[in-house]
């Protein structure tokens, strides 16, 4: 064989992915993808799934593709977790090796922060936003599939890295040195740096977009305190992402040139300066949290009064506590360093400014116990993912505030504590807020509902094993494990708490098998959702049918209080939604165009170049970006006019046309 | 082209700021847009080159860089963002004002933060 072929595939396929287990999934892997091909072969639906879906502009249908591709990458970010857990049921296991360990933590983070979370709530926005403010599509649609794409191929470069070439192995936030090419050989790091690089240029586009969208597309009458608190939320999230992901793209940026140009930002001499690399990190990542949480606050806030039957509690000070929020979470990023040795005064300063975060928060949480106070309270899914969401954050967020104490995070730093901590506000308020919204407009996006028994199943037991998983992390953590720990001794006393923990994380895993199945239970005994209205809501989108026509509003509705829809309700002026005959008018919607996909499909294929450091595939892959702008800027033909007849006809059908 | 709504809601009209005045012209040739992006281009490799080559000492490099990355970012603005062609400039200021403050925020921080270096190494 020629000594380049064997480089090649040395290369590509180095000893840390051909263990058994990723053979195994490599090969079940290309099994189900052989399977997609030929069902979308054999039912001739190739052509379906390019016209309505793949070049589609639609929000809401890439509000759909989002949610998919998150549920997807929680499958993988879980699997993750469970692995690790596996491996931490009883002392001095070795069902993984360590460097297979500090692999699987590593996507096990990333995938669920950047992969998971960011996209499920940016699918939400996608299904509710434009809805709850009477707009047709998004300020920019084609921008919104461009954003889709590059989140979709950039998270398919990060998964593709463990079968190909080699995970990334140093932790979600990737510190130099040891993510430089001296401690750091192979190519595991740089498929984390494009990935996150092309999926953040997605993710600043979302920011843009809602931002616009928010500002400039509203119904009239809907000023900016008459939006509901999911709108709001979704405006403080863009605004924080516009300010927090190019302090990211600089520090990934440059550990790029560190690795792949031999410069030396933060490399160990030469004048690096490692903890560089942390601080512009943590400018990001503190708001990133931040841009975690805020969604579910929004989605808390209109879930509570929907099943309360009562307005929002104290619905400026919520704004005021999002927005301050916003603030002050720009100011508290050193919290994650305080051991860096920066001195007394920068670490009391933002120890401080941490403590004070919990201000606004605690305002949040009393005002949804306020609101749900004397109202009449339906348990349904969506609410018990948020009654179990109050408890849940308030021992998380009080952990936090433990953790701000700086002289005290010098025990906590680094300890199964801080775990403990993170997991208990990420996924008892991010992942608990998205699936309550998942639930609550799921019959919005599909027109059908996600069957009730079942989701309080799933519900039961994600947030049993939910404790159960994290609680004993607390006491791990002032017993002194350390996190990212491949392994420990005996004789610690740590073997009875991480037991338990393993056995909870498996409970979660039930709950989401129960989950999985609930939504194939109910695509398959469907219960349609015929009014458009199957909660009683509150906000504007559930004045529409379920699901949405593609042009949304036929007429854009005139809003005239806060609860618009409901204030129809209550003065029995639900009529006021449908058309007379004579007030039908052509609508604008853009038309499908695949220059969204091509456009990121050339962004993978540069990446992975750039990831072997293949500068031909690099400069082709560029070329393709060039290409595809340059073609999407000279396209003139870029919307239809629906007819009025089309728009009354669909109307008609679904019975919105007055007689 | 998609219609641009109209927005009454937004300030602005009122006062007027000669610097920001509204320019609103769409030639058909983007004259603008190409000098200001070679300008950028020029721009970079001048302040890449300074610093690859060490043209100049230590403290003059700092300022000339500076002062090149500031002229840069009114290019920015004015030829990309479009700063002056939009209805309701003084809208425009408390945008800029904000990510100026959050901006040199965050260098300042940074400088206050990593200071600590100069004392341990």
């Amino acid at each position: 064989m020629h000594s380049w072929l064997i480089h090649l595939i040395k290369l590509l396929f180095p000893p840390q992915v051909l263990l058994p287990d990723i053979i195994g999934i490599d090969i079940g892997l290309t099994l189900s993808a052989l399977a997609i091909v030929v069902y979308l072969t054999k039912t001739h639906r190739w052509g379906w799934l390019w016209k309505e879906w793949l070049t589609t502009v639609d929000h809401k249908r890439i509000g759909i593709m989002y949610i998919i591709a998150a549920l997807i990458m929680l499958f993988r970010g879980g699997v993750d977790a469970l692995m690790l857990r596996s491996q931490l049921i009883v002392p001095n296991a070795h069902f993984m090796g360590a460097q297979q360990y500090d692999e699987v933590f590593t996507t096990h983070g990333t995938v669920m922060i950047f992969f998971m979370a960011m996209p499920f709530f940016f699918g939400l926005f996608n299904v509710a936003v434009p809805l709850m403010i009477g707009a047709r599509d998004v300020a920019f649609p084609r921008l919104n599939a461009i954003s889709f794409w590059l989140f979709a191929f950039g998270a398919a470069l990060f998964n593709i890295s463990f079968s190909i070439g080699g995970s990334p192995s140093a932790g979600w936030f990737s510190y130099p040195p040891y993510s430089e090419l001296q401690f750091n050989p192979g190519v595991g790091e740089n498929y984390y740096l494009l990935a996150l690089q092309v999926s953040g240029i997605g993710s600043i586009a979302t920011g843009i977009n809602f931002l616009v969208t928010i500002l400039k597309l509203r119904a009239p009458g809907m000023t900016l305190m008459k939006m509901p608190l999911f709108v709001w939320s979704a405006l403080v999230t863009s605004t924080l992402i516009l300010f927090a992901f190019p302090p990211l793209t600089v520090a990934l940026g440059l550990t790029m040139l560190d690795r792949l140009f031999g410069a030396s930002f933060f490399t160990l001499g030469r004048e690096g300066m490692p903890m560089m690399y942390a601080n512009l990190f943590w400018i990001f990542g503190h708001p990133e949290v931040y841009i975690l949480i805020m969604p579910a606050f929004g989605i808390f806030s209109e879930v509570v009064p929907t099943f309360s039957r009562k307005p929002l509690f104290g619905y400026e000070a919520m704004v005021i506590s999002l927005l301050a929020i916003t603030f002050l979470s720009y100011g508290v990023w050193v919290h994650h360093f305080f051991e860096m040795g920066a001195g007394p005064g920068v670490n009391v300063f933002f120890g401080l400014s941490t403590m004070l975060i919990a201000i606004p928060t605690g305002v949040k949480m009393f005002n949804w116990i306020f609101t749900m106070w004397g109202g009449r309270i339906r348990l349904t899914v969506p609410m018990l993912w948020q009654l179990g969401f109050i408890p849940t954050f308030v021992v998380g967020g009080a952990s936090g505030v433990m953790l701000a104490a700086v002289a005290a995070d010098y025990q906590y730093h680094n300890s199964y504590f801080v775990i403990a901590h993170f997991h208990n506000v990420i996924v008892g308020g991010t992942v608990f807020g998205l699936l309550s919204g998942l639930y609550y407009w799921w019959p919005k996006m599909f027109g059908w509902k996600l069957n009730e028994r079942q989701g309080r199943w799933a519900f039961a037991f994600f947030f049993t094993g939910f404790w159960l998983t994290f609680m004993p992390q607390y006491f791990l953590g002032f017993e002194g494990m350390t996190r990212r720990m491949a392994s420990y001794p005996a004789g610690l006393g740590w073997g009875g708490l991480n037991a338990m923990s393993t056995i909870g994380a498996f409970i979660m895993g039930i709950g989401f098998v129960i989950l999985v199945y609930n939504i194939a239970w109910s695509r398959l005994h469907p219960e349609w959702d015929t009014t458009g209205d199957p909660w009683d809501g509150r906000t504007l989108e559930w004045s529409l049918p379920s699901p949405a026509p593609a042009y949304n509003f036929a007429r854009i509705p005139e809003v005239h209080e806060r609860d618009a829809w409901w204030s129809l309700k209550q003065a029995g002026k639900t009529d006021a939604v449908k058309l007379s005959p004579d007030q039908v008018e052509p609508i604008h919607i853009p038309k499908n165009t695949p220059m969204p996909i091509l456009l990121a499909a050339s962004f993978f294929v540069g990446s992975l170049g750039m990831v072997f450091s293949w500068h031909w595939m690099a400069i082709l892959g560029g070329l393709g970006v060039v290409a595809s702008l340059a073609w999407g800027s000279i396209q003139d033909d870029t919307d239809r006019e629906l007819d009025p007849a089309s728009v009354l006809n669909t109307e008609k059908r679904l019975g919105r046309v007055h007689p | 082209m998609r219609k641009a709504p109209e927005d009454p809601t937004l300030p602005g009209e009122s006062v007027e700021i000669p610097l920001l005045a509204p320019h609103l012209s769409t030639p058909h040739f983007p004259a603008r847009q190409i000098a200001g992006y070679v300008t950028s281009l020029i721009l970079t490799g001048l302040a890449f080159a300074l610093v690859a080559y060490r043209l100049l000492p230590l403290s003059t490099l700092l300022i000339v860089v500076l002062v090149l990355a500031f002229i840069q970012a009114a290019i920015q603005l004015g030829v990309f963002m479009h700063l002056r062609e939009g209805r309701g400039t003084t809208w425009h200021l408390p945008i800029i004002g904000l990510g100026l403050f959050v901006g040199l925020g965050i260098v300042g921080f940074s400088i206050w933060i990593m200071l600590f270096k100069s004392g341990v190494s």
